[in-house]
């Protein structure tokens, strides 16, 4: 088979990873060795879809023995398959180095044979490339559950960055859908290679520059979003206690797309791009502001809200926290108001010591004014025709959302510029969701209706009994809760868009 | 910038370089004048408004002037300034000089005053030239030309080549390599030990074909490219968010497939598990295909430069 057609197999394969990004370590260039790192990485290209490509990411082979329901590569399904030799993996991603196409590479594999022969074969192909063409651009390499931990030591200490899917939320829907793989192994993946992470840095014999060598860019996992029945609140609350436990670098969420038709793989249509979107930024508020998971959701209301982010549905819950004077507020109090983001907040508390500032000030601060109006004032005053009411509030930046969607234009995107300052250089951690009018509509509409997430229907689909669901699911009155949370929204969303 | 011209507006005028706008600064804070601009001579629209005075370039003064910059605003404050030289605004010259009028009255903290106008929209310009900088570190695409050496043109918005040669000769310290930047006319030049600047406005210059490998490493690229892509998730308007249309021109995996060399030959997986009915379609793409248009746009890029007035 030629390279060509071998590479268009594994990086179609692959493409359903999220994780393409090339920062947390820098590594200065070495002479006569290819390639450097920058802590904050590099995207050198964006794909039809939005999202940035940094690393060259392929899986080694699309061979594999395990059956995941979710999964192209899956044993049963009958696919193209191919193997990348290490040598065609080593001559590709110098080609594309090169060139400046890429930071680096993304290895991931289906399982081949057992997880350690596959391990050990990755190893191979990464240990080629580092020591016999002298790499030393990025490397992320994914480690398969299950593997030994000697190979996860020899593999740890060849790349930058490892991750370990936990692929669902919960151990039951991993055991429903990725029969092979449990919970249990990839948590201990997971502790592993956290200790060893910890227990390298803290080596005092070893120089400094050694003792960063194993996964000095961290580790990160993800799962996929919607092709389970768990609500935002588990899920979050999953993330944030992987965030404490094994101090993850990052947690990617993936909007599922059906890939295959079979009973068991649940049946969503769309994939759920807003709430995957609002969960990416609910994470944000988590690293970046601040906030702990409980302030974002809680139990009572398990699901985002679509129509706005988790940031503006805070400040609206706590009203009574606003306005809040620019000129006067505490740092951490900047941080909460919704657009504006962490940058934002540093100019204007560099610039205010100059002088008092009003909104021409703000304005050519750069601080988008568009949700940040709402919440504040400057010397005492609301920006001209605001009306500090919170259901009106709510009203409008529903609505805002809504004619952003109409335009085609990605809210996703925009607002995480001008919430959540992901310039260029950080966009890579953030993947690009797609939402136009009818998606809002559809989700939301999903959302309410219970087809999607929602416990009878995919239940159903899953073979699972309700009561399984129920009880798995924290909450016993999942049913009662649902109606309830749909009724609510359907108003909400009603006021907005007929506002 | 002004929009109506006093009699009193007096503008310096330099010759383009560094060196010729710190002279010009010099002589602004020297003659306690307050010139509303500081501007290249050549090519210059007079108004008949206007006084204009030729400043003439004193390397002694520019160093002055930086040795200033360096002692009482910081070396990193003298990049900046360096760094915000490189636009192509025609303002930069007044933008500069209002900047370290308020600079060296406020001292080192007036780096922060990022809410007055003189630091503003000096900040904001940096931003400008430093957002370009870092488009190139993207979106350079190199190509390898027989004999070894890598070429990549570009063309910024920002006289940037400078700030970005260091980057790209620390991470390809083992291949020589061209950063031609086609709009200014400048080129920097790497030859594995330590790079340089050429102007190539008055060089002819002729590079090399295309190695034999670069053909295959460009369409194993752009197959790439397009399989890394969801369908599912398509969304053209992110995509041009993040990758302005205007770099499209020298990347190779943004030419359309009709105009490209090669095709892939085998369907994805994935393809071949929900496609089926899309694939006829598309076969008529798979015909034979001359690349006439791919050459004019990214692929021997090199041969334009050869034709350089
Ligand atoms: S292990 Fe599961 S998810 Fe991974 S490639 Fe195999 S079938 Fe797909």
């Amino acid at each position: 088979m030629e390279l060509l057609d071998k590479l268009t197999i594994l990086a179609d394969a692959a493409k359903y990873d999220v994780a393409c990004t090339s920062c947390g370590v820098s590594r200065s260039a070495e002479k006569g060795k290819l390639g450097a790192t920058t802590n904050a990485g590099i995207c050198h290209s964006f794909s039809a879809d939005g999202r940035c490509i940094t690393l060259l990411k392929v899986l080694m082979s699309n061979v594999c023995s395990y059956d995941c329901a979710y999964c192209v590569n899956r044993a049963r399904n009958d696919v193209p398959r191919a193997t990348l030799s290490p040598r065609e993996l080593a001559e590709l991603t110098m080609g594309f180095y090169r060139r400046n196409y890429i930071e680096g590479l993304f290895l991931s594999s289906g399982v081949l044979r057992t997880p350690d022969y596959t391990t050990e074969r990755m190893c191979e192909s990464i240990r080629l490339l580092r020591e016999h063409y002298g790499f030393r651009g990025y490397i992320h390499a994914k480690a398969i559950p299950g593997t030994s931990d000697e190979l996860l030591v020899r593999l740890g200490t060849l790349v930058d960055r490892m991750s370990v899917n936990i692929e669902f939320p919960s151990a039951h829907s991993l055991k429903m859908l990725a029969p092979e793989k449990n919970r249990a192994s990839v948590l201990g993946s997971l502790r592993f290679i956290h200790d060893g992470i910890k227990e390298n840095y803290q080596d005092k014999r070893l120089s400094t520059t050694k003792r960063t060598r194993f996964v000095p860019a961290g580790q990160s996992t993800q799962m996929i979003v919607g092709a389970s029945p768990e609500s935002d609140y588990h899920i979050l609350n999953l993330s944030a206690s992987l965030y404490r436990s094994f101090e993850l670098r990052r947690v990617f969420f993936s909007a599922y797309v059906p890939v295959n038709e079979n009973p068991l793989s649940p049946l969503v249509r769309e994939a759920p791009l807003l709430r995957e979107h609002r969960l990416y930024q609910a994470d944000w508020l988590m690293r970046f502001y601040q906030f702990d998971v409980s302030e974002i959701i809680d139990e009572d209301h398990p699901f985002l809200d679509l129509l706005i982010d988790p940031k503006c549905n805070w400040a609206l819950n706590h009203i009574d926290h606003f306005p809040i004077e620019i000129n006067k507020a505490s740092y951490d109090m900047l941080l909460r108001v919704p657009g504006i983001g962490v940058r934002g907040v540093q100019r204007v508390w560099a610039a205010r010591r100059e002088r008092r500032l009003d909104f021409d000030d703000l304005r050519r601060l750069n601080i988008s004014l568009k949700r940040a109006r709402h919440f504040i004032t400057c010397n005492g005053r609301f920006s001209e025709g605001i009306v500090f009411d919170p259901s009106s509030i709510y009203r409008t930046l529903a609505n805002d959302a809504h004619r952003r969607h109409c335009k085609g234009v990605t809210a996703g995107q925009l607002s995480l510029f001008e919430d959540y300052e992901t310039g260029p250089q950080k966009a890579q951690e953030q993947t690009a969701p797609l939402v136009t009018a009818a998606m809002t509509v559809a989700a939301c509409s999903r959302h309410m209706s219970g087809s999607c997430g929602a416990p009878g229907s995919l239940a159903e689909n899953m073979g699972i009994s309700t009561t399984v669901l129920a009880k798995n699911n924290t909450s016993a009155t999942v049913t009662g809760f649902w109606e309830e949370e749909a009724t609510r929204r359907r108003e909400n969303t009603h006021a907005a868009l007929i506002a | 910038m002004q929009p109506l011209l006093l009699d009193a507006d007096i503008f310096y005028l330099y010759d383009g370089s560094l060196e010729g706008l710190l002279s010009a600064v010099f002589l602004a804070f020297d003659s306690k004048e307050n010139p509303s601009d500081i501007l290249v001579e050549e090519g210059l629209q007079y108004s008949l408004l206007g006084s204009y005075q030729s400043v003439s370039t004193d390397l002694d003064h520019a160093e002055r002037v930086m040795t200033g910059i360096v002692s009482t605003l910081g070396a990193r404050c003298y990049e900046e300034v360096r760094s915000v030289y490189l636009s192509d605004e025609d303002h930069k010259g007044g933008v500069i000089l209002r900047f370290l009028q308020y600079a060296f009255k406020h001292g080192r903290h007036s780096l922060l005053h990022l809410a007055h106008p003189a630091v503003n929209e000096f900040k904001e310009m940096l931003l400008r030239v430093t957002n370009e900088a870092h488009f190139i570190m993207m979106f350079a695409r190199f190509a390898e030309l027989e004999g070894g050496v890598f070429f990549a043109r570009v063309e910024p918005r920002a006289n940037v080549v400078p700030i970005v040669m260091e980057h790209f000769a620390e991470r390809f310290n083992i291949q020589p390599f061209v950063l031609f930047d086609r709009a200014h006319q400048l080129a920097g030049v790497f030859d594995t030990s330590s790079w340089w600047l050429v102007d190539t406005r008055r060089l002819d210059v002729t590079f090399p074909d295309n190695s034999r490998s670069e053909e295959g490493f460009q369409s194993l690229w752009q197959t790439f490219f397009d399989t890394i892509a969801i369908e599912e998730r398509h969304n053209p308007v992110c995509q041009r968010n993040f990758m302005p249309k205007r770099f499209w021109g020298t990347l190779c995996e943004q030419i359309p497939p009709e105009l490209r060399k090669r095709r892939p030959s085998t369907e994805t997986p994935s393809q071949a598990a929900k496609r089926a009915a899309r694939l006829t379609g598309t076969v008529a793409a798979h015909g034979e295909i001359a690349g006439q248009g791919h050459d004019a746009q990214a692929g021997p890029c090199a041969l334009e430069a050869g034709s350089c007035p």
